[in-house]
Order: structure tokens, then sequence, then C-alpha cells
């Protein structure tokens, strides 16, 4: 097993927003006795507990994305965890079901927006950089994976599936093997591809469907989702486990890094301990790849349902260059997933022309940091970019 | 415990602006040498001169103007290095020097430095010698494609660099593997000239194309990022009309010359090829 489950931390903070959309409603309050799987939160999405114990606050903590969201503490009764007892889920409906197991995309969205014809499913199963979840995932049980994708097949009606998987993963062939029997699944290879997390990229590319701006892949028949997804239908559909468990790729300066199987809420310091701890002084910790990731305050955040990786740097491998001027090499306009002229914004956007930058789409950045890791300036060209976007919306509410 | 914050990305590449500059003069140093084998000693001091000159003037300039001396990143080097490389053997060497001078001083400091100038500084150095000097700046012969021999030692050189076009390619090979120079230019423009030579009855001159002036040319100052279209599409249309206009010189100017004033004429139009062809975002409107 290429995947570790690592012990219950004393104390979990869940948060009660753990998507895109609004923040759940808290069903708990202080001193409540909840137990694990139980419904902790309502709302857009269904947030439940992943441990048995006491619910010590429910109060604003930091979050991964940096700000500080509603969350439930729960102290974990006598540092176990009880046996998890299967959730009632609606049985039958499948749609009912993913939506009650709370399973989030690692994008933060639903996977399943519409109730539209879909036609296609691409399950993103390529591994960025630094995080190798999904491949673990995949190694260690394809054929829940399988499982999990041809129940979704079924229930929104589509015909095929495509399971991408990068060039030279071991995956690659355990997946093949997997699906032999499956005419309607297909397992496509493709070289490194990044950024994964942009759907409509990977419509276009795998699918063949041109998904237009401000539209989602649904709009085309398309459902774009992911290896983790495909884990937690087949844990709600089979085990009547709700979303309460993420795999985790913990690398950078650790003692052993590797893949972990965490309880959400767990703090990402006590991930980081349960991999040997930190080797070497920590100054950044990074969660969700090296590249798109999101450098926290602090070790206390917890992992959530988002969380796909968690990255420890040490002082040496922290770029302080300080940046040249823009050599209009044009590396950036060659790397942007989605077809921008990052250094002309970084122009305008340092310039402070907000109208320029509205023109040139600025609003259709997905921070993706592509940019910035190729260029051989060293610019900060997301920064500049998000200084950008505010600009134009200031600019756009004034008038 | 509190630790770093900073927007992303938390990793970046290795390469930098150093590395593009000094790897391009990596792989110009195979033809370097052969220039100076087939040349000897005139040959090895134009380069020497013509580098050392480039630094000086940059560091003079930079240093009058107050402005942070950035010779580290191997742009001055690159320059004179280019410069000297297409320089006749038999030039006086005061030539190349007031050449690298103007090269540094004029279309590289004047037109706003490494990133932002419009025509590339070795070729503007290369034109105005060949206005004020012409004769000076003629060539004792004209390479052109024998036999297979030619590829690796032309001996009818007339320039340093039309040593070997084999080892211009080599060097070549690398800069467009490490893309270093764009693609996009390098390949359209290579390609089609080759294409429509023989299709508008010039193919009996390509034997003179396939020369390291040429190569040179095509390659590392056509295609050298700063002076072309940022655009994908801008690139390739650069390319296209950079072909077309070579195939126009050829009818009124010398084989090196025409192709060196088609790039030139090409740098005029770079911003207005990217300001047309901008890209709309994957979608569409
Ligand atoms: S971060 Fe850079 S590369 Fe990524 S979408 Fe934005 S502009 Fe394009
Ligand atoms: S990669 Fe950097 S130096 Fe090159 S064009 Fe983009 S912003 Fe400019």
């Amino acid at each position: 097993m290429k995947i570790v489950t690592i012990k219950t931390p004393d104390q979990v903070i869940i948060p009660l927003q753990q998507h895109d959309g609004a923040v759940c409603d808290s069903l708990v309050s202080v001193g409540d006795i909840v137990s694990v799987g139980q419904l902790i939160g309502d709302g857009e999405f269904r947030i439940h507990s992943s441990v048995s114990g006491e619910v010590t606050a429910v109060s604003e903590l930091p979050h991964p994305t940096g700000k500080d969201v509603l969350s439930v503490v729960i102290k974990t009764h006598d540092g176990e965890k009880s046996e998890i007892e299967p959730v009632e889920l609606s049985t039958g409906k499948i749609r009912r079901i993913i939506r009650e197991a709370g399973i989030v995309e690692p994008n933060g969205q639903p996977t399943l927006r519409t109730k539209g014809d879909i036609n296609t499913i691409v399950v993103n199963g390529t591994n960025t950089w630094d995080l190798s979840s999904s491949e673990a995932l995949m190694l260690d049980h394809p054929s829940k994976i399988v499982y999990g994708l041809k129940a979704l097949m079924e229930t929104v009606g589509a015909k095929k599936a495509f399971i991408i998987i990068e060039l030279g993963s071991e995956a690659l062939h355990v997946m093949r093997t997997e699906t032999i029997p499956d005419s309607n699944i297909k397992v496509i290879a493709t070289p490194r591809y990044y950024p994964p997390g942009t759907e409509n990229t990977l419509a276009k590319k795998f699918a063949k469907k041109k998904v237009p701006r401000g539209s989602t892949p649904e709009d085309r028949g398309v459902i774009v989702s992911s290896i983790a997804a495909m884990k937690a239908i087949y844990d709600a559909l089979c085990d009547g486990e709700p979303m309460i468990k993420k795999v985790v790729t913990v690398a950078g300066a650790v003692g052993s890094p590797r893949d972990v199987l965490v309880d959400i809420g767990a703090p990402i310091g006590h991930v980081i301990k349960e991999c040997g701890g930190c080797s070497g002084t920590p100054v950044k910790i990074i969660v969700n790849g090296a590249i798109p990731g999101a450098a926290q305050y602090s070790d206390e955040v917890p992992v959530i349902k988002t969380t796909t990786g968690i990255l420890v740097q040490t002082e040496s491998n922290i770029e302080r260059e300080p940046p040249a001027p823009c050599i209009n090499c044009a590396w950036c306009v060659d790397e942007c997933p989605i077809g921008l002229m990052p250094h002309l914004l970084y122009g305008y956007a340092d310039s402070a022309q907000f109208d320029k930058c509205a023109e040139l789409y600025i609003g259709d950045c997905v921070e993706c940091g592509m940019c910035a890791y190729v260029c051989p300036s060293k610019l900060p060209l997301v920064q500049i970019i998000r200084y950008g976007k505010h600009g134009v919306a200031e600019m756009e509410a004034s008038e | 415990m509190t630790y770093t914050i900073s927007p992303l990305p938390h990793v970046k590449s290795n390469e930098s602006v150093k590395r593009v500059m000094w790897g391009t003069i990596a792989a110009l140093l195979p033809i370097t040498i052969a220039a100076i084998y087939l040349f000897g000693l005139p040959a090895l001091t134009i380069i020497l001169v013509t580098v050392i000159v480039a630094v000086v003037t940059e560091i003079v300039i930079y240093k009058a103007a107050s402005q942070p001396i950035t010779i580290g990143d191997g742009n001055a080097v690159l320059i004179g290095l280019l410069l000297a490389l297409i320089m006749p053997p038999s030039v006086p060497i005061w030539v190349p020097i007031i050449g690298a001078a103007f090269a540094i001083a004029v279309p590289k400091y004047i037109f706003g430095g490494t990133g932002t100038l419009v025509f590339h500084p070795a070729l503007v150095g290369f034109a105005f010698l060949l206005a004020a000097w012409p004769t000076l700046m003629g060539t004792g012969s004209t390479p052109n494609l024998g036999g297979f021999s030619d590829l690796f030692l032309e001996t009818g050189a007339g320039r340093l660099v039309e040593a070997s076009p084999a080892l211009v390619l080599l060097g070549g090979a690398f800069v467009l593997y490490k893309k270093y120079v764009d693609r996009r230019v390098a390949f359209s423009a290579t390609i089609l000239l080759l294409l429509l030579m023989p299709i508008v009855g010039m193919g009996s001159q390509l034997p003179y194309v396939l020369t390291g002036g040429y190569f040179l040319g095509l390659i590392f100052l056509a295609a050298d990022p700063v002076t072309t279209p940022a655009t994908k599409r801008g690139r390739l249309v650069y390319g296209i009309m950079l072909a077309g206009l070579i195939l126009i010189q050829l009818y009124f100017n010398t084989y090196f010359a025409g192709m060196c004033f088609a790039v030139l004429m090409m740098n005029v139009f770079s911003p207005l090829i990217d300001k047309n062809t901008i890209p709309k975002p994957i979608g569409g409107k």
C-alpha cells in the first residue's frame, strides 16, 4: 500500500466552508458530543465530523485559503476514534448520495453541477510536481475508483469516460488493466500536464469540447472530475462513509515524505509530525502544490476536503533572486493555459493601466502560476496580476 | 512558529536572463572557434576587441547615467560577439570598434535597454557600418554551398560566421531546443524561404543561402525574442513576412546585407503584429 493512514489528532478543526460557496450553518454547539460521520454543517454542501468527541468551540479560525472561517473544533475522545458507523444515505439515488456525502472536487466545486445531459466524463488522474495523491489512490484502489466512475457514468447517462494519467506513471498500467472489460472507459496517457485545475482546458483537450468563456464543461455535456471524487463516491456508496478523510501528499523537507490518509480537520502541523516532522528549519509551509499553492501563516490550519498536498520548504528552497526587467521572451505566453498575455498584463497592471488590463482579459487568469514559474526575469507576475484584477474591479465599480 | 508568506509560485524554474544570454554565447562558441581556425589572428583580434569594446561601452554609458551595471547578464558580450561574427576578416579593426560602441550606445541604450529595444543592436551596428564604410565592410568572397565539405568548413567564407554552416546549425539547434530563440520565427522563416526560392525562380541562388551567415541571421538574429512579437500567431506571421522580405531584398542587395535589412525592417513591424494578434482566452468570445 502506498497510502499510509496516520493517527487521529487530539483535536480537529473542521471549517464550515470547504468548497467554493457560502459558509454552511453549524448544526452543533459547544459541549455537544458528536460521533464520527455525524452531520455537523449543512448548506450548499454537507459537512460531517471526522472524529468522535466533544465540540469545544465554534468560531472563526484560520483556513488554508488565508482567511478566517467559521469552524467547529472537536476534541477527540480519549485520543481514540470509534469505528465509522455507516451513515444513513438514501439508497438508489446516487445523485442524492453524492450530495449527502458532501463530496467536493479538489477545485472546490461539486462533482455534479447540473441536471443536464452528460455525454463524457473526464477524470483527471495527473500528478503535478510535488503532488502524487491521485497516483497513490489509483495504485492502492484501482477497482474502487473504476467502481465510482461507473456509478457516476450510469447516474448521468454518460456514454464514455477518460481517465487521464501522465506518461511514465505506474498507475497507467494498473488502470489500463483495471478497465480492460469496460470498452467505454479509456485510459489516456499524456505528457506532464499542468495546471490540472482548469476544467475547461481538460474538457477541450480530452473530450474535444470547446467550452465557451463563462460556462462550465457541463454545458457542453462533459463532467471533469478527479480521482479523489471517484474514490469518495465509492466510499459513500459501498461503505456509507461521507467525505471525512482525504489522501494528502506530504513533501519537501519532512522526515518521510509520502501520501497519507488524513482525517479532515487535522492540523497540518499534526500531519507533518506524523510524517517524521520537519527536517531542518521550516521556513515555508505550502498547501496544494509548489506552483499554485498557498503559503500558510501557521501550521494550525486544518486539512480540508480540497487539500491535496502539504509542502515544507527550508531556506535553501526559497528563491530570493531579485527580478530583472521583462525581456519579452514570451515564455509566459507559451505557458499560459488560458491563452493570456501575462507579460502585458504585468506591464499594464504595474503601471496602473487597468483599462488595458481589462481589454486583455485579466479576469480570465486562473492564477495557476505557470507564467511566474517559467519567467527568466523572475518577475512576480501573479502578484501584480492580482493587483491588476483588484484595480479592474475598482474601476468597474466606480463606473 | 510563524512562516514566510509569499504569493505563488513557491518554486521557479532555474532559467534566468543570465542563463539565456550566456547559454546563447556558449552556443556560438563552436562557430567562433571555427572562424579563428579558418581566418587566424585577424578573426581572433576582431572577436576579442569587439566584445571588449561592447562591454566597456556599456559600463561607461550606464555609469554615466548612474544606472545599475548589468554586464554580468552577458547581453553586451552577446551583442559584441554577434557583431564580430558578421565582420569580414579583412576589416580594419577600428570599424568593429565603432560598430560595437554604436550598437550599445544607440539601439541598446537609447532605445531602452534589454527587453524594450526595438531593433536588434548587432544588426543596427552592422547596418550603420555598412552605410558608412561600404567598401571596408565588403567581403573578399561570397560563400556558397558547393559540396558536402562546405557544410563543415566553408573555404569561400567572406565573414567570420560563414566559416562553418554546420557549426552555426549546431549552436542553433541548442538555442532552439532551450527556447533561447523563438522557434516559430526561426522555423517558419527558414522553411518558407527554402520552399519559396525555387518557386519564384531563385532556386539557383539557394547555395548562397545555405551558409553560416543566413543560419546565424535566421536563428540567432531574426528569432531573438526581444525583437519578435510575443503572441503565438504573431510570431508565425513575423516569420512568414520575414521570408517574403528576404526574397524581395535579394533582388536589390547582396546576400548577407539583404537578410540583415529584411530582419531590421521586420523589427519595426513587431509591435504592430503583436497588437493585431492578441489571442482570445480559451473558450473564445
Ligand atoms: S497565472 Fe499566469 S499562466 Fe496562469 S492563467 Fe494567470 S496569466 Fe496565465
Ligand atoms: S516570461 Fe518573463 S521575461 Fe519573458 S515575456 Fe514573460 S514576463 Fe517577460
